[in-house]
């Protein structure tokens, strides 16, 4: 395997990913884990751009690492300014999720391995257009009524949400 | 620097890859340079509109006042408050500043675009890692632990949160006229004529979701120096404060650039070379800032949220229908 310029970006990416998700499970403080998880979002970001899918990359951070990770910590801030997590200890609800855990990964490396993946460079994923344009007629032409769902649902959970928040100021 | 997203077909070579560097490093002088000088001219024509004369003292004009003051700023003491919380108090300036100039690597300068990203989704591009900046602010604000600091931090995350919506939707007229998210091709789909003409609701629309997402006058809450103290940096000293000052001045630039490319023509214009004419747009944009800021008293905290969602967001999608309808049908 010759050392290709994207490949060892994607080694880096990929440690910078690990440390982050590692560091968000050992730090104890929420708010560090919150920054650690925006982190690990980052890093997914340049691997979709790696991949030549900016437009994904840019949308992960625009809605996760921006958004999502600012509503995280908003709670945070809002509810108890210095809050911590207990030490960890071994229980056995620890060890069984741990247990699947193992089982989980190890689910997910063989079928990753079963599988015959394209050869490296085979495929143009956009077919020769600008990464926006493909998914727009991607999204357009072959998953319309996906998307039209996608789109119904967004707006019911908007609603709700409003409905929601309007019934709690009349109680008060 | 478009380059650095092509190495899975492009293969990377020595000398692109220096070009990369090089171009960074010439942004990052430009865009220092432009911080220092808007800083100078903001006080000149703060002191010009007030019937004062401003800076005059270092230098001829004073024209040396702002690298007098960015001394003053590196060689004071580093303050951390000892409740802060350490390690976030040092690390918040660091993520507002980085995507502050990250953002200036699609702003096409120039018709050559030598130091420009050619990314196929140049706008989202800079919403997106505007949104990170929110992050060193908020940060900045909590791990300072002081009530005040605390409190600008939120209002303006929630600020700059809720006036990215109508900024981003203002900006979709525009892509859809252009047919393009790569800012160097939204210039060219302007030769006939400027966007800010047809799209001119969604250029008042951008206009003011701009000033409030750099925080500027009558939008300036997280700042309010009257009730906040300072709002987010209030413990903030020495070189770190000078980070967040330069965060917000490097934005201001970005933001003039964006505003030019996109509703302005960019580089387009008649007889004058292409970096001159976004030059002018962007030091216009600029200007109009500081007017306003001589100009405008500051908004109540309670008007700002419900201006943001009741008023702009509906312009900004009222603009975007009649857009798409034009485009389709006429």
């Amino acid at each position: 395997m010759s050392l290709h310029p994207a490949l060892i970006a994607f080694f880096i990416i990929a440690l910078a990913i690990l440390s982050a998700a590692i560091s968000f499970l050992t730090l104890r403080k929420v708010i560090y884990m919150a920054l650690a998880i925006g982190a690990v979002f980052i890093g997914c970001a340049a691997v979709y751009i790696l991949l030549g899918a900016p437009f994904v990359g840019i949308a992960q951070v625009l809605i996760y690492a921006g958004a999502i990770t600012i509503l995280i910590m908003f709670a945070i801030m809002l509810t108890n300014h210095e809050e911590m997590e207990p030490p960890f200890r071994w229980t056995l609800q620890n060890g069984a999720s741990a247990a699947f855990c193992v089982l989980l990964a190890a689910a997910l490396l063989w079928i990753i391995r079963s599988q015959a993946w394209p050869a490296q460079g085979g495929t143009d994923i956009n077919h020769g257009r600008s990464n926006p344009a493909a998914i727009g007629l991607e999204l357009f032409q072959h998953y319309t009524v996906a998307f039209e769902l996608v789109s119904l649902l967004l707006v019911v959970a908007l609603v709700g949400a409003v409905v929601l928040a309007q019934a709690r100021k009349e109680d008060e | 620097m478009a380059w650095l997203w092509q190495w899975h077909n492009a293969g990377l070579s020595w000398l692109p890859f220096l070009g990369m560097v090089i171009g960074a490093i010439v942004v990052l002088l430009i865009g220092l340079g432009v911080v220092t000088y808007e800083i100078y001219f903001e006080r000149k024509v703060l002191g010009w509109m007030q019937g004062r004369i401003g800076p005059n003292r270092v230098g001829p004009l004073g024209l040396f006042q702002s690298f007098a003051d960015i001394l003053k700023l590196l060689i004071k003491e580093d303050v951390v408050p000892e409740k802060a919380d350490r390690s976030l108090f040092l690390l918040a300036p660091v993520i507002a500043f980085i995507p502050s100039f990250m953002v200036l690597a699609v702003i096409p300068f120039s018709r050559t675009h030598v130091f420009t990203a050619n990314l196929s989704i140049g706008a989202l591009y800079y919403l997106a890692l505007s949104a990170i900046t929110i992050h060193g602010v908020m940060l900045g604000g909590w791990a300072s632990n002081n009530k005040y600091a605390l409190i600008g931090g939120m209002r303006s995350a929630a600020q700059m949160l809720s006036y990215e919506i109508p900024l981003g939707l203002s900006l979709v007229g525009v892509v859809l006229m252009a047919g393009s998210l790569n800012l160097n091709d939204i210039v060219s789909a302007q030769r006939t004529w400027w966007f800010v003409i047809p799209q001119i609701l969604g250029f008042l629309v951008f206009l003011v979701a701009a000033t409030a997402e750099l925080n500027r006058t009558p939008f300036d809450l997280p700042e309010a120096e009257s009730e906040l103290v300072a709002g987010y940096h209030v413990e903030y000293t020495g070189f770190r404060f000078a980070f967040f000052m330069l965060t917000e001045y490097l934005y201001l630039f970005a933001m003039a650039g964006l505003a030019a490319t996109l509703f302005l023509g960019g580089w387009l214009g008649p007889w004058l070379p292409g970096w001159l004419w976004f030059a002018i747009k962007v030091a216009a944009f600029i200007f109009f800032q500081f007017w306003l800021r001589a100009t405008m008293p500051r908004l109540r905290v309670d008007q700002l949220m419900s201006f943001s969602w009741k008023v702009l967001l509906p312009v900004a999608l009222l603009n975007l229908v009649i857009t798409a309808v034009v485009k389709a049908w006429v």
